[in-house]
């Protein structure tokens, strides 16, 4: 290792004094990557160090618990059913169930960020097989080289519908797929020309949807010869996915797409993000290789990236179902779908092809309440139907013994991972005196859920 | 119930640690003073407005010429001059026209525009044009800094919609804040809210500072529950129509806001474009009549000008599926009974054209300029850095 390697960000972290492996860097790890963590994950990640909790966020074997026998083949069954009842609403459930269960979370999350980058909304679409296809396609990929997930999704139907490629035809070119598959899918703004586009859209005619396929047909396609980013021929479709590969700026989006999701902002410089994008260069811009470079790095455990980001809607729904282990008594996931779509993330609906803004946008008085409300919906066991109790004196007691002060600071330290004697003392004091330990915990919990911590991982 | 009491009563004793409860601050009197001020609502066309079959220049043979799948026929336009019309599902904005309460400036941009939806809304939402200046705040929530008093109970700005609070609206200290439907203010639990810190710069503090103004706001709209809807006409059944309904509710509240904004999505009609745009200029101009007759039969009208602008207009020339690309210049509305009324401007030649779009005569900030200066009484060269030469908007 020669020593401007030594100096990178993106050097393995090393537990030291002013960065140490403790219950707030696990806590942040899977609260920033994995929708939070029940009791028993957040031990194990501590007694064994940064390197084995990041290798089983990668491989897919970060939950400890409350995976449920079968998951792939259950989500399966959930998910058709969802498409056959021709209802959003369940296939969002659907996805949340995934994300609350399965056991690569990572897999998750990633899809939602690929679902946020190639923005594709049933609105428009108005074909759920389609969007849950399209979904699959972005999960199967998450981790892929992204020139594998670009062509595949280029080719799928949802966004072909979305982006109006069924009606870009030779003669008639429609330029909106070639616009955004330039400025948003592979290079952003700037690193081509209007005229760019012009000719990127004739290299598209052809590409349709017929009986919800893909279809290449050759007699819509525009035979003249076309020049994008200076190179000309009679490209089609996939050579033009060729040429948006190859060039330099997509590596560059492609680690702006990945840092805007681990880092906070302003935590990533622009030298940074260049040798994160010549990285990913040299390794086939594989998604995989470009998360395990972050997720190890000593920037993404450094002090400035804790805390750094507004919590997004899907990790405020779900890190506290993980921290209650609420597998005991699993809430509905229909009734979630409705929350997260309050919270301001309404999975399959995206707010336009740029997706959600996220970061502060995450709060808006609308999304705040939502929040609160959420907190109480939750302690007060109104997320399943009919009402269950939480019983998280049950849950707790086996962590850390009987006394109610350290059950509000075990249930303060999964969710946050840790706060000042004060503050839990604050938090105490603020429930009421007379109640029994249960009622306690679930005021608690509220409470905890509206702070400005809460909001923020 | 019992416990919800006493759990209000228990957070009100600890109120000298750092939980202070949420109960609406002592300053509601400072907004009282403002009360009578002023309102711009903003009406957001989002996608980019097709303005060349909205406001229609039927007399010119070119328009039929480059428009011949999309082209309104000539007779059909509700024509407003000998040469300039309205789109035939506008009729409610042709009688606010023939009312003087609408105000059509035409060919509005800017130098250089930009194709894309998200810079050219940017630029719009700053109204600043380069990028490097795109910093997230907004020209309303630079104006309302500008005035903007912490002791406020009222937000400067409402945005009421389901997405994020536009760009336009944010401030550094400006007090935006939002709402989709009415039972979205509507809190389970009195909740507490840490007050620390609360003006330092950093992402904490402005969580914690979102997170108190928007359990005030909820628990000031609730409290004011009782001022009943109090509204005389039907509003249309569209999404835009109940956003300006609850806008009137809350104008109808005078809590002191001053600013608000709706936007309609959809504009971005690349395909068989004929039926959706229709539908949309059906829809906004049907809400914006109601909603200005609704204020109007509550004497409050005069107190409100509404602007409506799209990111940019669409390409000249229809594309081969029967929609249009995007394009630049466009039209821009201002309704209320204390607006001028009228045409501004000259309507875009379809002959000289720039790379196939309307080139633009009328700098969108010399509508924005007029509007601070005249309207909000909040000086322009603070807020757009620059002087605009004003437009005759507002009736003197």
């Amino acid at each position: 290792m020669n020593k401007a390697d030594t100096l990178s960000v993106w050097t393995a972290y090393v537990p030291s004094a002013d960065a140490p492996w403790n219950l707030r860097r696990v806590v942040h790890l899977h609260r920033r990557v994995v929708f939070g963590a029940c009791w028993s994950e957040i031990q194990q990640d501590l007694a064994e160090g940064p390197e084995s909790a990041v290798s089983r966020i990668m491989n897919g074997t970060v939950r400890a618990e409350g995976v449920p026998e079968g998951f792939e083949q259950l989500a399966g069954v959930i998910g058709a059913a969802a498409v056959d009842s021709g209802s959003v609403e369940r296939l969002k459930a659907w996805w949340l169930y995934r994300c609350l269960f399965s056991p690569h979370p990572l897999e998750e999350r990633l899809t939602l960020m690929w679902h946020n980058h190639f923005a594709t909304s049933n609105l428009k679409v108005n074909d759920l097989r389609l969007m849950k296809q399209q979904n699959d396609t972005l999960r199967k990929h998450a981790l892929s080289p992204f020139g594998v997930m670009l062509r595949d999704i280029v080719h799928d139907p949802a966004l072909l519908e979305w982006l109006d490629a069924t009606s870009n035809r030779v003669g008639k070119p429609n330029e909106n797929l070639a616009r955004e598959l330039m400025e948003l899918f592979t290079l952003g703004i700037g690193n081509y020309s209007e005229d760019d586009v012009k000719e990127a859209a004739k290299a598209l005619t052809g590409w349709t949807v017929r009986q919800n396929e893909f279809r290449n047909l050759e007699s819509l396609h525009d035979e003249g010869e076309k020049t994008i980013l200076s190179r000309t021929g009679n490209f089609d479709g996939d050579d033009l996915i060729d040429i948006l590969i190859d060039e330099p700026a997509v590596a560059r989006r492609l680690a702006w797409r990945l840092t805007n999701e681990f880092f906070g902002t302003g935590v990533v410089d622009d030298s940074a993000l260049s040798e994160l994008a010549e990285g990913l260069r040299t390794h086939n811009l594989d998604i995989h290789w470009g998360t395990q470079m972050i997720l190890r790095s000593q920037l993404f455990f450094s002090n400035t990236n804790i805390n750094s980001r507004v919590c997004d809607p899907v990790t405020f729904l779900i890190a506290p179902l993980r921290a209650i282990e609420c597998w005991r008594k699993p809430p509905g996931t229909l009734i979630l779908a409705e929350w997260i779509e309050r919270m301001g993330q309404d999975l399959f609906s995206p707010p336009n092809v740029g997706g959600w803004a996220g970061g502060k946008n995450w709060l808006s008085t609308r999304t705040v309440v939502a929040r609160a409300n959420y907190a109480s919906a939750l302690a007060e066991g109104r997320l399943a139907n009919p009402i269950q109790p939480l019983d998280l004196q049950k849950v707790f007691e086996r962590h850390v013994g009987a006394d109610r002060h350290q059950q509000i600071r075990a249930l303060d330290q999964i969710l946050f991972g840790g706060s000042t004697e004060e503050a839990i003392l604050n938090i105490d004091g603020a429930v009421e005196k007379s109640s029994d330990i249960n009622s306690a915990l679930r005021q608690a919990t509220t409470l905890l859920l509206t702070q400005t911590k809460a909001q923020l991982h | 119930m019992n416990t919800r009491r006493k759990f209000l009563q228990q957070s009100a004793l600890v109120s000298l640690s750092p939980w202070i409860p949420a109960i609406l601050p002592h300053s509601l009197q400072a907004a009282e003073s403002k009360k009578d001020d002023r309102i711009l609502v903003v009406v957001q066309l989002d996608g980019g407005n097709d303005g060349l079959n909205t406001v229609i220049p039927f007399a010119d043979e070119n328009y039929a010429k480059y428009r011949r799948e999309l082209g309104v026929p000539k007779q059909d336009v509700l024509k407003l001059t000998d040469d300039i019309g309205l789109h035939p599902a506008m009729k409610p904005a042709a009688e606010l026209f023939q009312d003087g309460r609408l105000t059509i400036v035409q060919g509005v941009g800017y130098p250089n525009p930009d194709r894309s939806h998200f810079r050219s809304m940017a630029i719009w939402q700053h109204a600043r044009l380069a990028e490097r200046e795109h910093d997230s705040i907004g020209w309303l929530g630079r104006a309302a800094d500008t005035i903007h008093s912490t002791d406020a109970a009222a937000p400067d700005s409402i945005y009421v919609g389901e997405d994020a609070i536009p760009v336009a609206l944010r401030g550094r200290r400006a007090n935006a804040v939002s709402i989709f439907r009415e039972d979205d203010l509507k809190l389970a639990n009195p909740f507490a809210t840490q007050h620390f810190g609360a003006d330092a710069d950093d992402l904490s503090a402005y969580v914690t500072r979102t997170l108190t103004r928007s359990f005030n706001v909820a628990r000031q709209f609730h409290d004011a529950d009782t001022v009943a809807n109090s509204e005389s006409l039907q509003y249309p059944n569209s999404k835009l129509a109940s956003q300006l309904r609850l806008a009137t509710r809350m104008i109808k509240l005078n809590g002191g806001t001053r600013v608000y904004y709706v936007s309609q999505s959809g504009y971005d009609t690349h395909a068989v474009q004929s039926n959706t745009h229709r539908q949309l200029l059906r829809e906004f101009s049907g809400a914006l009549q109601v909603f200005l007759n609704d204020l109007r039969d509550s004497q409050l009208e005069e107190r409100v000008v509404v602007l409506a602008f799209s990111e940019f207009g669409r390409r000249v020339q229809e594309n081969g599926s029967a929609g249009t690309d995007h394009g630049a210049a466009g039209p821009v509305f201002l309704a209320g009974s204390a607006v001028q009324g009228g045409l501004i401007g000259e309507h875009p030649s379809l002959t000289d054209l720039d790379a196939g779009d309307l080139k633009m005569s009328i700098d969108f900030r010399q509508i924005y300029a007029t509007l601070l200066d005249e309207w909000l009484s909040i000086p322009s060269i603070n807020v757009l850095d620059d002087s605009f030469d004003r437009l005759q908007l507002i009736k003197s």
